[in-house]
């Protein structure tokens, strides 16, 4: 076990009153699966905006470490072009120049020890001629199966601890196992070379602007918190939806479905977002033990339950935007008989005083007609009296917020028509984060390497919260593994989901939002 | 990154009490495609008889990141009788999406100094903050009722031939706004910016602390006419850090906090406000200059006399537009600014 020492605790008194935040210490990142679709697309573009924006610590250096034979080289050469693809700002040759002369090559296979100690002789190397002080970052987008040997091989080598004082930290990609049993012995070969403080598992839905955001929503403004429970929510739905199918994933897809890809994760961390009491302070682990117990709140299923609110579907043929698409059974690397859902909807509760009784409707689902990710607070009706009356029913309130594309917050509201009759119409009142501030968002990568090197966890979920999620999927698996639960529906691809979908909604007397 | 999709045109002449109603019509014939959108109420103020085209431009470059009712102001507070003009129009850039995103713009050209106070308090968007950015030397006298409706005041120092007195008039006003507290926004303190982040990061990490009290001298090379830029920046590192201004004519002496005394060499060559900045202890430099580039600085650390390894950091490309909104996007008070100012006082 090592621990982790960010000793970097005094404050800086030249950046007293500078917008930007410290710079955290500088450190060696080595990307494990450098020469993957991840760290072409997303890691090194985000490294590279950070240092564009001043905000990387001079003397960090990266070191891909991957199997296939590659010199830094030709490593450079390739990342330029995908990060000029990729890259949120345009990418400058000076400012390239600088970051890439910081990019390495490491050729090993994961399960080569040799490969480790090379790695560390390196390490060493960097660090005595940039001056990294030590601290190490490891980046795991490698495929999980290599996770243990490669956890085991840091350990050997020692590199689970930080040189001469410094830190070692490790980010682990999703999928964090594949149910709890399989989380729970991850997260104990994690424990046995890092410790938590050291682990840092990223699920880049919380690196997004308005997922930081909803916190702010909540907490800053003091006309949403007195009604923020059951009492004047009637339900809230939360939905991930999406045009694309499986792509090139297909192998991947088939071991996971949309339950564990999605549910588990990001929407049961946009859940725990909504849905948790104040935090007693702003530090991860006060914000974290507050999601746990959302988690850990949730109503567990038992089969027949399972049965009467979750809905599986799978995508069958259908068009999306005008094209043709084929059936998720007839993409590449899928079993031509596959039972794996593309689609999930749930019915859950939150067994707690505040949310006692307010269903949370959650779809997720590829090959649907928009890719939106959003979650809607339905509010209680206006009593019956005065305006809403049998003639004119009125709708409910909704706040609306947007975390993927056009993120923003909206709120519908009722108003008179203009005219000399009272006629009610819902209208909407939309603040978008592209119109009111033009600055675009940091990427959410960006947000959490950065965060990562800081030794800030906030944004990371722990290891409790994952296998809480676990548990609660893994209930639901089994009765659909047992064959006891709802079999699987088909929807046609560029449709809303299946039908199954819209009843699990319209037994309660309620419908999903129209997207 | 926007694309800027019209020209910097008036727009149309409005009657000063159609205004609303023209604005309304604006938008009611404008495409679906467009977005109206405000944040604030920015408000121009100039003198210069043709500074209307020029804040004109100016807006059209800041609504880029910063939706706005923009009201710019062209004034001849010496004309004799009171008199006002004005034109409405809209700036549109295309954001990410296919949505233009809109700000509206009222241009007025103002004879006398009775009406100001009046079009502006008439003509702004309910609710939002109103930023008032005062192009030209703040007046002796003015109604005090306008500062109370001020969040924030913005001038460049640099441009006061008598910073003195022309702080005290800033001081002034905001003293005088008692319903709010008016913050007071230096354009040339945002000019430092770049150079503040680059000295200021090499000692995020507290083990380099130590070497606060042993920097010995200090070396600024600062553009023609950007004296003032390089006492508040020295003024700055002064208030920050401690140290006491024994002597401000000829060489700047200081003392740090240890009591050892620091000199500080002031430089004026080039065009640039800050061309390069060296804090200097025995063993160490601290280096901070703008990039060839122009719009990146360059920070490198070593011993006296040796190139260390060199980052680039965002500096600024001195475009005024860009100066603001920079501004725009920070919050909060300007305790630090005024500790600045406060230590450079004793430079001046």
């Amino acid at each position: 076990m090592t621990k982790d020492e960010s000793s970097n605790t005094e404050a800086n008194p030249l950046r007293e009153g500078l917008t930007t935040r410290a710079l955290p210490q500088p450190c060696s990142i080595v990307i494990f699966g450098a020469t993957g679709d991840l760290t072409h697309r997303k890691l090194i573009p985000a490294l590279y905006n950070l240092a564009a924006d001043g905000e990387l610590p001079p003397s960090t250096n990266v070191i891909g470490f991957a199997r296939r034979p590659k010199t830094d080289d030709e490593f450079r050469g390739e990342l330029v072009e995908t990060t000029q693809k990729f890259s949120r700002q345009k990418v400058r040759d000076e400012v390239w120049k600088t970051f890439a002369a910081a990019l390495f090559y490491h050729q090993s296979e994961f399960e080569d020890e040799a490969g480790y100690q090379s790695l560390a002789k390196r390490l060493d190397q960097l660090n005595a001629e940039h001056n990294t002080r030590g601290n190490r970052l490891f980046y795991f987008a490698a495929a999980p199966e290599q996770f243990e040997p490669i956890l085991k091989n840091l350990k050997a080598a020692g590199l689970n601890q930080g040189a001469n004082g410094g830190w070692a930290r490790v980010i682990i990609e999703k999928p964090f196992g594949r149910d709890l049993a399989s989380a729970r012995e991850l997260n104990r070969v994690v424990s046995r070379s890092f410790s938590e403080n050291q682990t840092f598992r990223i699920d880049h839905f919380l690196g997004k602007e308005t997922a930081q955001n909803i916190l702010v929503l909540r907490f800053a403004n003091s006309i949403f918190e007195p009604i923020w429970n059951a009492r004047y929510i009637d339900h809230m739905q939360i939905t991930a939806a999406e045009t694309l199918g499986v792509e090139a994933r297909g192998g991947y897809y088939e071991t996971a479905g949309a339950l564990r890809d999605m549910v588990q994760n990001h929407i049961l961390q946009l859940l725990c977002l909504v849905a948790m009491e104040a935090p007693t302070d702003l530090r991860a682990d006060s914000i974290r033990d507050e999601k746990v117990k959302i988690v850990r709140s949730l109503r567990r299923y038992d089969d027949e339950q399972a049965g009467r609110f979750v809905v599986r579907g799978q995508y069958g043929k259908g068009a999306i935007k005008g094209e043709d698409v084929p059936a998720y059974r007839e993409e590449e690397r899928v079993n031509p008989k596959s039972e794996t859902e593309t689609y999930a909807a749930l019915r859950l509760l939150i067994d707690n005083w505040r949310w006692s009784e307010v269903p949370i409707y959650v779809r997720v689902g590829k090959r649907l007609p928009k890719s939106a990710t959003e979650i809607s607070v339905h509010f209680k009706k206006a009593p019956m009296v005065l305006f809403n009356r049998e003639s004119t029913v009125l709708d409910q309130n909704v706040l609306v917020i947007r975390i993927q594309p056009d993120e923003g917050i909206s709120l519908r509201m009722m108003s008179k028509i203009p005219g000399t009759s009272l006629r009610i119409e819902p209208v909407k009142m939309d603040f978008h984060y592209g119109t009111s501030f033009g600055k675009p968002s940091p990427e959410a990568y960006e947000r959490l390497l950065l965060d990562a090197m800081s030794g800030d966890a906030t944004l990371f979920a722990r290891h409790d919260e994952v296998e809480e999620a676990w548990a609660f999927v893994d209930t639901i698996e089994q009765a659909w593994g047992e064959k006891k639960a709802q079999p699987l529906t088909f929807y046609p691809a560029g449709s809303w989901g299946p039908e199954e979908a819209d009843e699990l909604l319209a037994r309660d007397g309620r419908s999903w939002r129209r997207l | 990154m926007t694309e800027t999709a019209e020209t910097f045109s008036l727009g149309a002449p409005v009657e000063i009490d159609q205004i609303d109603r023209e604005l309304k019509k604006i938008w009611a014939d404008g495409d679906s495609a467009m977005a109206r959108a405000s944040l604030m109420n920015l408000a121009v103020y100039n003198e210069a008889p043709d500074s209307l085209q020029r804040s004109t431009e100016l807006i059209s470059k800041i609504t880029e990141n910063h939706a706005c009712r923009a009201l710019v102001i062209a004034a001849d507070p010496s004309a004799k009788v009171d008199k006002v003009e004005a034109w409405i129009s809209a700036h549109c850039h295309v954001g990410g999406g296919a949505k233009q995103i809109c700000s509206e713009q009222i241009s007025f050209r103002l004879e006398g100094t009775k009406l100001l106070t009046s079009i502006l308090f008439s003509h702004l968007d309910s609710d939002l903050p109103l930023y008032l950015w005062w192009q030209s030397d703040l007046p002796e006298r003015i109604d005090p009722q306008l500062w109370n409706w001020v969040d924030r005041l913005i001038f460049d120092s640099r441009a006061w031939n008598d910073f003195e007195a022309q702080m005290q008039l800033a001081e002034k006003a905001r003293s005088e706004a008692q319903q709010r507290q008016m913050v007071l926004c230096d354009l040339n303190w945002t000019r430092l910016t770049p150079f503040r982040l680059a000295f200021a990061q090499f000692f995020d990490h507290s083990a380099s602390h130590r070497h606060f009290d042993k920097i010995e001298n200090v070396s600024l090379h600062f553009g023609h006419g950007c004296r003032s830029t390089a006492l508040l920046f020295i003024g700055w590192i002064g208030a920050q850090l401690g140290w006491e201004v024994v002597g401000g004519n000829g060489p700047v002496q200081m003392k740090n906090l240890a009591g050892k005394a620091v000199r500080a060499e002031l430089l004026e060559e080039g065009e640039a406000p800050l061309q390069s900045f060296i804090a200097g202890t025995r063993e160490l430099e601290f280096r901070v200059r703008r990039a060839a580039c122009g719009d990146l600085v360059e920070v490198s650390r070593g011993k006296p006399g040796e190139q260390g390894a060199h980052q680039l950091l965002p500096g600024d490309d001195g475009d005024l537009a860009t100066l603001v909104s920079e501004e725009l996007v920070r919050g909060g008070e300007r305790r630090v600014y005024q500790r600045a100012v406060e230590k450079m006082r004793k430079l001046l």
